[in-house]
């Protein structure tokens, strides 16, 4: 498997899923005209990844959103929820939700995430402002 | 002259309407627009939280139109694909700001949009929160454009229940207006 680069816009996230150091990387603001059509290629990446990676792999998963649309929202769950499943199948992923502590939507949005994904290790770290 | 921009402007003044746009919407005006709006609102300290809510539901009253309206230009040469028309306004009334949009719709839309904003209009934050998480638990991997949750985010952030409107055009069509105070 290939890793997957995406460069950012003003609406879309810059994106990088690395396969040898198994960390996903998805960062900056969310809002594309058509969010399902936009993330359409990481879902195939990570049916690849998933299979063609071992059982007991470790996978880092980064988030840092600025902001997101509802139907980024949308997406976003069926993203953890694809990764809930990789865990049930023995992997061991850790979601790392980022946001600046002054952003308190961001914040607010980690932990409703969070509360719904109770087979998933999921931190929220607060980036200290400056 | 029929149409004179000054009285138009003057209006708007009074109205307390500090961003008024009428025309064809497309990704890049979505985020030009808006873009311009939160930069105002940070000029003028309106705070962090109130800035971020404004800018979500301009987003989301947007993408509505570019999704829905039924007045639309296609053409092979629009790279974007279709631009589609829509009136949207951002004002301040006694001291909340709000978000004003509106657009063409068919007149068949109304039955399931006035039950859908209704019964949003009867639930607290709680209930919101609710059935928000619910709804974008559903259905996973559906390949809908709008996946259903713009007016619970917009209800979850307005400090009112949402106002809406229909205007009757025609035989098919309806010109359907929400406005969410901050």
């Amino acid at each position: 498997v290939e890793s997957l680069f995406v460069e950012s816009t003003k609406s879309s996230p810059y994106v990088h899923f690395d396969p040898q150091l198994h960390v996903l990387e998805i960062r900056g603001e969310s809002y594309p005209e058509n969010a399902a059509k936009f993330y359409a290629p990481m879902f195939a990446w990570l049916e690849e990844y998933f299979a063609s990676v071992d059982n007991d792999q470790s996978i880092e998963v980064n988030m840092e959103i600025v902001y997101f649309n509802s139907s980024s929202s949308k997406v976003f769950m069926n993203f953890f929820e694809l990764l809930q499943d990789a865990v049930v199948a023995g992997k061991n992923v850790v979601v790392n939700w980022r946001c600046h502590e002054d952003n308190e939507t961001a914040l607010e949005c980690g932990e409703e995430f969070m509360e719904d994904l109770q087979n998933l290790t999921f931190n929220l770290i607060e980036i200290p402002g400056d | 002259m029929t149409f004179n921009l000054y009285d138009f402007y003057l209006n708007l003044r009074r109205g307390g309407i500090i961003f008024c746009f009428s025309g064809p919407v497309s990704q890049s005006i979505v985020e030009g627009i808006g873009e311009t709006i939160k930069q105002k609102m940070e000029l003028e300290d309106a705070g962090v939280g109130v800035t971020q809510k404004v800018f979500a539901i301009f987003v989301e009253q947007m993408q509505n139109v570019l999704n829905h309206s039924v007045e639309r230009i296609t053409d092979e040469s629009v790279k974007e694909g279709e631009l589609r028309l829509g009136v949207l306004v951002v004002g301040q009334e006694d001291d909340r700001f709000y978000v004003f949009c509106g657009n063409k719709i068919e007149r068949e839309k109304i039955g399931f949009l006035k039950e859908n904003l209704d019964m949003l209009r009867g639930m607290d934050k709680e209930q919101l929160k609710n059935l928000y998480r619910e709804r974008r638990k559903a259905v996973r991997g559906e390949g809908s454009r709008g996946a259903g949750l713009g007016f619970i985010e917009m209800a979850r952030k307005a400090c009112k229940p949402i106002e809406y409107d229909f205007s009757l055009i025609d035989d098919n069509h309806a010109f359907f207006s929400i406005r969410v105070i901050i």
